[in-house]
């Protein structure tokens, strides 16, 4: 009995293990630590959309690839867009197209980076598809929706898709890449009639017809006008635009107006709107010439500017008719006719007090002190008067300095607007440059005034500066602590000194620093550096800018900062 | 002696094993639990203090404290304000109008958080009549009514920041109550919020005995300028004006002027006559605005234009200064636009808040508003000369001056732009920019977009804004998106569709 208990026991007991142990299942363990699809991936993922565009991937070989270790961004374009692509192309299937065509297709969609939505602006992405050439963006409008137009070819019709190796963009089209150079899309398009022919004509038009291989080389970019531009200007044919500047009669030639015309039309580098208008200025193909460029009321505007108080309009850039992405760069259009313009250099009589954060401030211009702090290194509180970081901080600043008392023995002695800037600076604790941004200043050889009230911290102070104009060291330097010598207006300009107010007093001086030749005609720094001394009392009042071949001495100012000329 | 060994030690174990009362007690030892609390009055009352304090909360990681999110909401996208230095790449995103969905600033939590906590009270707190006898009907009242108020402004900023949200009105008390909820249309939660309104008025006190108090909690006025807020959102003008009137009629409230210092009284001291609801930060509860504002590490700074385009520039030809009260020393400090009303300790602009001194009120409502509001709405009822006389008295209190355009009381469009000019002087920086734009740019089916492509115009920078006129003329990019994490984790919400 007890030996059948325990056996039916044991035997219970190993029927139950044998019964159980099927039942026991097998844990899965997932091998993957994601499940996150690649991009080739995600396309198979979801064959309604993209069957097409991974059939053109697989044809061409690039499936591979992009089923790989890297980071990506691909434009996916759905399979409507594609087959739309196809009926265009007159190919019934992908299979039809020729191999050539369809792998420039892909690398066009491609670009070897991770490039989300948020970077995108008004023009091309920051690097350059695998083709070569860039992609352009923009946001535009369907069915009363908005979404991110690619190209001007294709919406965005879902973004930032991330995925294992990069991020997929769901385009509703192909993107086509330009098959065409920036002469070849111009003389395509007859309303560039006139222009076209004055590529021609200067030899232009084989350097804007060639796609250069080195792609350091390559780019360009032009800014054309239309026939209708030329005609409001009164040119209504090429004749015509030959005889108003082709003076030598050869346009080819360096040296005639037409070649300088058209020089000055083409930059080098690919410049999209938005990166013409990201920089204050850009150097065309004429040497030594610039466009600048203004950003006003949401239109690009090209070589406005104000010289000697007269106020030349600007040439806007018409936005829906630029951004032309051709093989070798991108062209323009330019709403007006223009062409550069030879300016008679003029003097400027620069008030460095006068800037545009102390205009903004009515309660202290023209009125009491200000001073600006900078409160760390990465902070420039001012836009064109920066300067070097000095180790304390109570000296790190720049003070409008201004007081109209007869007492007073700084700007009340008679400076220009009573007004001047105060600059410290000097080794080892004071700020070691300052740096001022003047305004325009047309090309030509002038004499540079440094006009400055003389002031010495402490009897024993000095301070010696050095002064250069975008790096070039001028001939003389000037010392903020030595007063105007005695002698008449022409025994001090014999050495390099003037009045420059009509205040006598010694301590308003004005000493010549040399005579620089400005190459193009822009704003441009000028910098003074520390040589020897250091102290707070720095005033800095006006610079003069006077051509080498006119008076240098007059027009005084007052303190109500007008100019007279005696 | 075995035995008695034995029995000791058995007599010990069972002995210690009875003493020890709570080994089976689950109960937190460190809170209370929900079935002790909501017993006393003066369990109600901490209850509503705890809704008040929930909005003072800090901002951690993804969860953005409310101030900061109203301010954010409210001046980011528009034209007051600037990033600073030390802005993240987020806040830049909100700037620049490239909100993606995973931008922490459109995590809508703490003001679920705070809209949790009123339904918790309006739940719980009718129960404690029958546990507490002291507790009265009108407390009952009144503690329901500010819930109810607090939670209708946390839904009205969440209607105007994301245009449909979920609208939940139960408590989530227990994790059992965790479902997800999906968004309800926008005029359903207007709707929520006029009702929850309307049924608070008459719980609310005119008063609650102190100064602090009725500016700190929510009092009838302020349930007054949420609804006049909310009409004038919702275009109905002739219960706007009523409300306002409620609150213009009680001679109650004032504008700081004579003489007083507005920074002083207004910003620097707060909970001023004018004053009608605002945030009660103090030494042991710190506003965020250190950290955002403060020159040397700010986030945000006032935009360079505000001075010569805003409040104007003065003619430094005349002798006479004009000075519009509202700019300079009271707004922003003129030499480096640091935002003054939340981190200045003068008017006169010279010295700055210490960190542990940054406690400026944060302001919902103020009389000013409520004049101004008055005056929008009496000008959309074809009244424009008397909405300028409404104008003409914020005007004269600041010492305003014309300098590029003057008010045209004749005409209603005319005086519709003049008086969100006026908006813009009169509330920089209190986050109430953005919903200004939006609220006069899509009056009459949008019928003047243009005051949002304007204010796109000068914040945008210039290699972004022709994308960014294509946006804003999509009216859904008007409203943020619904943070990632809530799309994840409640399953019913459907994404804004700009966002795609």
């Amino acid at each position: 009995m007890n030996r059948n208990v325990l056996f039916s026991l044991v035997l219970s007991t190993i029927l139950a293990t044998g019964l159980l142990l099927p039942a026991c299942k097998k844990v899965e363990i997932n091998p993957y630590t994601t499940e996150d699809v690649n991009i080739v991936g995600y396309l198979a993922k979801h064959p309604d959309s993209f069957s097409l565009f991974k059939q053109i991937l697989d044809r061409t070989g690039n499936s591979a690839f992009l089923n790989a270790y890297g980071a990506y961004t691909v434009f996916a374009p759905t399979n409507s867009g594609v087959k739309s692509w196809l009926a265009k192309n007159n190919a019934a299937a992908v299979d039809a197209v020729s191999m050539d065509k369809l792998q420039d297709l892909v690398k066009f969609h491609l670009l070897v980076d991770t490039i989300t939505t948020g970077v995108f602006k008004d023009g091309k992405l920051p690097v350059a598809t695998m083709l070569g050439q860039y992609l352009v963006t923009g946001v535009g409008m369907k069915n009363g929706a908005s979404s991110y137009l690619i190209n001007r070819q294709a919406f965005v019709t879902q973004s930032n898709v991330i995925v294992g190796n990069g991020i997929i963009h769901v385009v509703d089209n192909v993107l086509e890449p330009s098959t065409l150079t920036i002469a070849k899309q111009l003389e395509a398009k007859p309303e560039y009639s006139i222009f076209v022919e004055a590529m021609k004509a200067t030899g232009f038009y084989d350097l804007l017809n060639t796609v250069d291989p080195d792609t350091t080389k390559r780019w360009m970019s032009v800014i054309a006008e239309s026939n209708r531009a030329f005609a409001d200007s009164g040119i209504t044919s090429f004749d015509a635009l030959k005889a108003k500047y082709s003076q030598t009669g050869n346009p080819a030639s360096p040296n005639d107006s037409l070649y300088m015309y058209m020089a000055y039309h083409v930059m080098t580098g690919i410049k999209f709107l938005g990166d013409i208008i990201t920089a204050p200025a850009h150097v065309t193909l004429q040497p030594q010439e610039v466009i600048s460029v203004q950003y006003k009321n949401q239109e690009v505007v090209l070589n406005e500017a104000e010289f000697n108080g007269v106020f030349e309009p600007g040439i806007v850039l018409n936005r829906t008719g630029s951004d032309n992405a051709a093989t070798n760069g991108v062209w323009h259009d330019a709403q007006a006719h223009y062409t550069l313009k030879y300016r008679k250099p003029t003097a400027v009589f620069w008030d460095v007090a006068t800037f545009p954060e102390i205009l903004k401030m009515p309660t202290h211009y023209k009125r009491q002190n200000f001073t600006w702090t900078r409160q760390s290194e990465s902070d420039q509180p001012l836009q064109d008067i920066v300067w070097g970081w000095g180790a304390l901080a109570g000296t790190n600043t720049m003070t409008y300095y201004y007081n109209s008392s007869s007492s007073n023995s700084i700007t009340g002695r008679g400076a220009n607007n009573f007004d001047a800037i105060q600059m410290p600076m000097g080794l080892p604790n004071r700020p070691v440059w300052w740096e001022l941004t003047t305004p325009p200043i047309v090309k030509g050889k002038y004499k540079v005034w440094i006009c400055y009230v003389q002031r010495k911290q402490s009897s024993s102070s000095n301070q010696l500066c050095q002064v250069s104009i975008n790096g070039d060291v001028m001939a003389n330097t000037m010392n903020f602590t030595l007063t105007r010598p005695s002698g008449t207006d022409a025994e001090l300009e014999a050495i390099g000194w003037k009045r420059y107010t009509e205040g006598t007093n010694a301590v308003l001086a004005g000493k010549l620093v040399g005579v620089y030749d400005f190459k193009t005609t822009q704003r441009h720094t000028i910098r003074f550096t520390p040589l020897a001394g250091t102290q707070n009392d720095n005033y800095l009042d006006m610079i003069h800018f006077i051509p080498i071949d006119e008076p240098q001495y007059l027009p005084r100012f007052t303190s109500e900062g007008e100019k007279i000329y005696q | 002696m075995k035995q008695f060994f034995s029995i000791t030690v058995l007599l010990t174990l069972v002995l210690s094993t009875t003493s020890c009362k709570k080994w089976l007690d689950l109960k937190p030892q460190d809170g209370i639990v929900g079935d002790e609390f909501w017993q006393t009055k003066e369990q109600v009352e901490a209850g509503i203090i705890g809704i008040y304090s929930s909005l003072l909360s800090e901002t951690s990681g993804t969860s953005i404290g409310p101030v900061e999110s109203f301010f954010l909401w409210g001046e980011a996208r528009a034209d007051m304000v600037v990033p600073g230095f030390r802005a993240s790449a987020e806040e830049l995103d909100i700037v620049n109008m490239n909100i993606q969905p995973n931008n922490r600033y459109t995590n809508w939590r703490m003001l679920y958080q705070t809209i949790n906590y009123c339904n918790t009270l309006i739940q719980l707190a009718p129960g404690v009549l029958q546990t507490d006898n002291t507790f009265t009907q009108e407390q009952l009242n009144r503690a329901v009514a500010e819930a109810k108020t607090v939670r209708a402004l946390m839904y009205f900023y969440l209607v105007r920041t994301f245009r449909d949200v979920p609208l939940k009105l139960n408590a989530t008390i227990s994790d059992e109550d965790i479902e997800p909820i999906a968004k309800s249309n926008a005029d359903a939660v207007l709707t929520q919020i006029i009702t929850d309104l309307k049924e608070a008025e008459p719980g609310l006190p005119l008063s609650y005995g102190n100064q602090a108090a009725d500016k700190g909690r929510v009092t009838r006025y302020a349930a007054n300028a949420i609804l006049a807020d909310v009409y004038l959102w919702t275009e109905k003008y002739a219960e706007c004006v009523a409300e306002c009137d409620k609150i213009i009629n009680s001679n109650r409230f004032g504008l700081i002027g004579g003489g007083q210092s507005i920074f002083d009284e207004l910003y620097l001291q707060g909970n001023s006559s004018e004053s009608i609801f605002e945030l009660q930060f103090d030494v042991q509860k710190l506003n965020p605005f250190y950290g955002m504002h403060h020159p040397t590490i700010r986030r945000w700074g006032g935009a360079p234009h505000l001075m010569d385009q805003v409040f104007g520039p003065d003619d430094p030809n005349t002798l006479e200064v004009e000075q519009d009260l509202r700019g300079l020393g009271t707004s922003l400090r003129g030499s480096d636009f640091t935002i003054w009303k939340y981190i200045g300790a003068n008017n006169t602009a010279t010295s700055i808040r210490s960190a542990d001194q940054s406690f400026a009120n944060w302001i919902f409502y103020r009389y000013a508003d409520v004049l101004l509001m008055k005056a929008e709405a009496i000008n959309q009822m074809d009244q424009p000369l008397e909405a300028s006389r409404l104008v003409k008295i914020i005007r004269e209190r600041a010492e305003a001056f014309d300098f590029n355009s003057t008010m045209d009381s004749t005409s209603k469009s005319g005086m519709e732009e003049f008086i969100l000019q006026e908006r813009q002087r009169e509330f920089a920086f209190e986050g109430k920019r953005w919903y200004d734009v939006l609220r006069n740019a899509k009056r009459n089916n949008y019928q003047n977009l243009q005051y949002l492509l304007e204010v796109t115009a000068t914040s945008i920078p210039a290699d972004r804004q022709q994308a960014a006129f294509n946006k804003i003329r999509d009216k859904n990019s008007h409203y943020l998106p619904i943070f990632l994490y809530e799309m994840q984790t409640n399953k019913l919400l459907v994404q804004n569709p700009f966002y795609k």
